[in-house]
């Protein structure tokens, strides 16, 4: 049974344009928004993402594995001078000890004697193997303290970020070359005192089991950093490097003075089996690094010994609590990741249809997606790639919902007004029409006159709904005429060719005043293939076909037409057999075709055949001129798949 | 293909009941012993069809294609496109003013292999019963306004060619050009619509149909 068939069989094109204008442009951003990526442009924004996450985590407890010994202004001003001196810093250590600390780190460079006390000190640490140094091994290099063996030394740097933000340390490296001890490699200061701390607990540094370029203390490994971990790209890496899990919080670790701890004010119980780090906490001495990670009241500037405090704190929470390092996916995760939330905002818009609600849902999922990020950090310890997903998320979600709810709002409008215009007919065609015809059939009653009138009132009012439901097809969906006349472009492409012909052949040409009779064949093509402005233009080309005839042919008699598919291709066709006229006078219009052989018209002919990979001709002849376009019937393949080496099926 | 059956079935498709019961009554006069069917909506008329098409189709192009969806022709247009797509032996009248929305329907109408006719529903009941009559015997008529001048098929000029340059039979026709002889006789109905050539009383219809071809010069 023919059932109800859509009204217009050809909506494919239609169909396939919102296809393409919703899956097009979201790819189009996705893929964007991988390759900045991959660039390295979202690296400083991924970082600014990371140093807020960090900084939005709830409080840690203060760490009483710690304590930070701050050499600050007061202190400095009680002292008197600067440098400190040597027997300053060997009572200070004397001091220390006397409460037993696991091990005591004087982040204070000391590569040379700071009279007085000179001898004081190099004789403190002689003795004490708990006590150890620092030094800077890169650019340019400071010595460590020479009373100290080079085990007992670690190197202070630290490795920044392009934006000049800590956001690494260090564990351990092999000099820069111009270093004077080049080839040894080094342990970091703050993974050397977690070091001596862990020794006590029998817990020793080795190499990583799940992954041997790790470093290990028992069953923590202490995740390497790689150039392109997490939102990093093409970063240096060199050494062992780790990301820096700060502590969160106002208070991560105690902190008391240098007066403090010589004048026995500080409790015993604050000493005894820590880590304890000496180090300058006054501005007015330049050990600072930026860090916008940290509550520091000094935020985003932190203290050397600060950041010291807080890798030894990370190393040793992860190794005695199982507290998170930081932890990123592989890089193909993490595009995945971000591809998925693209997805999510391409297909939001079909799940929600009301704007309202779907801003709220788009807003809603993106805070969704900054709180999952957030709360992953802050329990797991993941750093996703949640800017990129955002932006992602973010454009596909608002920004291209915004043409499409446009379109959508603008096709309505022409629907609705289309419907009108078919019920305001529909309502003449079945009153006053019928009345009408009614009436005319009895014609034998009436006067002539009055059925002449009663005729043009039938036609005029048919004229008014041709002419509205010309106006209200949708511009794409249909094709203007030499002789303004419209062709609905969505039927079949013969019956559209065979509307372009009838139309054509009405117009006042002299090339048609001889024409005596047409044969003519339309039959089905095969268009399967054929896109919206590939049919337009066959259209195009055919009225131009006829049009040559009707403005060039002299004395021709017969037009032959055809438009068929053959066994391998589709044939249009126009033939007259009229005289030709290949050099039209002076006097002729100037035609695309004829006046210059290779001109605009013949150039876009041509242009069509190539894009259908077909041929169009033009042959002058005694008998008559012909002029024809085929093309195959199978899509072309693409060029990609086209190359030499490939055979052709 | 006038049916020799003694009870010609008829099938009547309007939207307008008025409309409707006019013309049944002027064909009840005029076939007295035929049984007519009707359909207002375009699935009804497919329903119909379902049980046996009928010797003749008599259509509206404005109506619906289900009840209570509002008349239109491009129902009516996609009915007779599927008509003439799955009985191409089914005579067909089409009652419509709206000649232009036929127009690209013009390639599947002469591919038709039955009668096909086009009555104006503006004329006198007396025309439309002609194009009924003219339908049943399988003629073709279609109004002016749908043909660009005279328009032929190439197999419609080898019919004349062979029947007027070689004086070949209709049989002689078919087997030169290797169709049946039936689709010779519609070639013939097909080209004189395209003349023009109507039948006439006391006329001989391929006498005047060799007479305008000649003068049309479609043969020399």
């Amino acid at each position: 049974m023919p059932t109800a068939k859509a009204p217009y069989p050809n909506e494919q094109p239609a169909a396939q344009a919102t296809w393409q204008r919703q899956l097009v442009p979201g790819i189009t951003v996705i893929v964007l928004v991988v390759i900045l990526r991959l660039l390295g442009i979202l690296q400083a924004v991924e970082w600014e993402a990371l140093d807020s996450f960090l900084r939005w985590r709830p409080a840690e407890p203060t760490d009483k594995r710690l304590l930070i010994v701050g050499i600050n202004e007061s202190d400095i001003q009680q002292v008197g001078t600067y440098p400190i001196p040597d027997a300053t810093l060997a009572a200070l250590i004397t001091q220390l000890q006397m409460s037993e600390p696991r091990a005591i780190g004087l982040d204070v460079y000391r590569d040379f004697p700071v009279e007085p006390g000179h001898t004081d000190l190099v004789e403190v640490l002689t003795q004490s193997p708990q006590v150890f140094g620092i030094d800077k091994i890169t650019q340019e290099p400071v010595a460590p303290p020479p009373a100290l063996p080079p085990d007992q030394v670690g190197f202070n740097d630290f490795p920044l970020d392009r934006d000049g933000f800590a956001r690494r340390a260090f564990l351990g490296a092999v000099p820069a070359a111009p270093h004077p001890d080049a080839e040894r490699f080094r342990i970091a200061f703050p993974l050397l005192l977690a070091e001596a701390y862990l020794a006590e607990d029998d817990l020793f540094l080795s190499n990583g089991r799940r992954n041997p370029e790790n470093m290990r203390f028992g069953d923590t490994e202490l995740i390497r950093f790689g150039a392109n971990t997490g939102g990093y790209v093409r970063a240096d890496a060199t050494g062992v490097q780790m990301l820096i899990n700060v502590r969160s919080g106002a208070l991560p670790f105690e902190v008391v003075s240098m007066t403090e701890v010589l004048t026995g004010q500080v409790d015993e119980s604050l000493i005894r089996d820590r880590v304890v780090l000496i180090g300058i906490t006054t501005p007015s001495i330049k050990d600072q690094f930026n860090t916008a990670a940290t509550n520091a009241p000094t935020h985003p500037l932190v203290y050397g010994v600060e950041m010291h405090a807080h890798v030894t704190s990370q190393i040793l929470s992860a190794v005695f609590d199982g507290r998170q390092l930081i932890t990123t996916w592989p890089d193909g995760w993490e595009y995945l990741w971000i591809v998925l939330w693209g997805g999510v905002g391409m297909g939001l818009v079909r799940l929600i249809a009301r704007p309202a609600w779907y801003v709220l849902a788009v807003g809603l999922l993106g805070l969704g997606l900054g709180g999952l990020s957030l709360t992953l950090l802050w329990w797991v310890g993941w750093w996703l790639p949640v800017i990129p997903a955002l932006v992602a998320f973010t454009f596909n979600g608002l920004i291209l919902p915004g043409f499409y709810f446009y379109d959508q709002t603008l096709r309505s409008r022409i629907a609705e007004r289309q419907r009108v215009i078919e019920e305001t007919y529909d309502a003449i065609h079945n009153g006053p029409l019928q009345t009408l015809a009614l009436l005319r059939r009895q014609q034998d009653t009436l006067s002539a006159k009055a059925n002449e009138q009663l005729g043009n009132l039938n036609q005029e009012l048919r004229t008014v709904y041709h002419r509205l439901q010309q106006e209200s097809l949708a511009t794409t969906a249909q094709l203007q005429l030499g002789n303004q006349q419209m062709v609905d472009l969505r039927n079949a492409l013969h019956e559209v060719l065979y509307e372009v012909y009838n139309e054509t052949l009405q117009r006042d040409f002299p090339g048609f005043d001889t024409l005596k009779f047409k044969v003519v064949k339309f039959e089905p093509l095969q268009e399967s293939w054929l896109t919206a402005a590939d049919r337009r233009s066959l259209c195009r080309l055919f009225e131009e076909m006829l049009c040559n005839v009707g403005k060039h042919a002299v004395g021709a008699k017969r037009l032959t037409v055809d438009c068929r598919t053959t066994d391998t291709e589709n044939l249009i066709r126009v033939a007259d057999n009229g005289k030709g006229n290949s050099t039209p006078s002076a006097s002729a219009p100037p035609s695309p075709f004829v006046a210059s052989p290779g001109g605009r018209g013949t150039q876009q002919a041509q242009a069509l055949a190539a894009r259908l990979q077909g041929e169009f001709q033009r042959t002058f002849q005694k008998t008559g001129t012909i002029c024809e376009i085929r093309w195959p019937l199978k899509r072309p393949r693409p060029w990609w798949q086209t190359y030499p080496w490939r055979p052709n099926p | 293909m006038t049916s020799p059956s003694p009870t010609l079935k008829l099938l009547v498709v309007d939207d307008h009941e008025a409309v409707l019961g006019g013309t049944v009554m002027t064909l009840e006069k005029t076939y007295p012993t035929a049984a007519i069917r009707t359909a207002t909506t375009v699935e009804s008329a497919q329903t119909e069809l379902s049980y046996g098409a009928p010797d003749l189709l008599m259509m509206d192009l404005s109506i619906p294609t289900a009840p209570g969806a509002t008349s239109e022709i491009e129902a009516g247009i996609e009915l007779l496109r599927s008509l003439l797509e799955r009985y191409p032996e089914l005579n067909i009248v089409v009652q419509s003013a709206h000649v232009r929305s036929l127009v690209r329907l013009k390639p599947a109408i002469d591919s038709h292999q039955a009668g096909f006719t086009i009555a104006d529903k503006n004329l006198p009941m007396q025309e439309m019963l002609t194009k009924v009559d003219w339908a049943l015997k399988g003629l073709i008529y279609t109004p002016r306004d749908m043909r660009a001048g005279i328009e032929v098929k190439p197999e419609w000029l080898e019919v004349l060619r062979l029947a007027f340059k070689e004086g070949l039979q209709d049989k002689a026709i078919a087997e030169e050009m290797n169709v049946a002889e039936r689709t010779v006789r519609h070639y013939w109905t097909k080209v004189q619509d395209a003349l023009e050539v109507y039948p006439e009383a006391g006329k001989n219809i391929r006498i005047q149909t060799e007479i305008q071809a000649r003068e049309e010069g479609l043969i020399d």
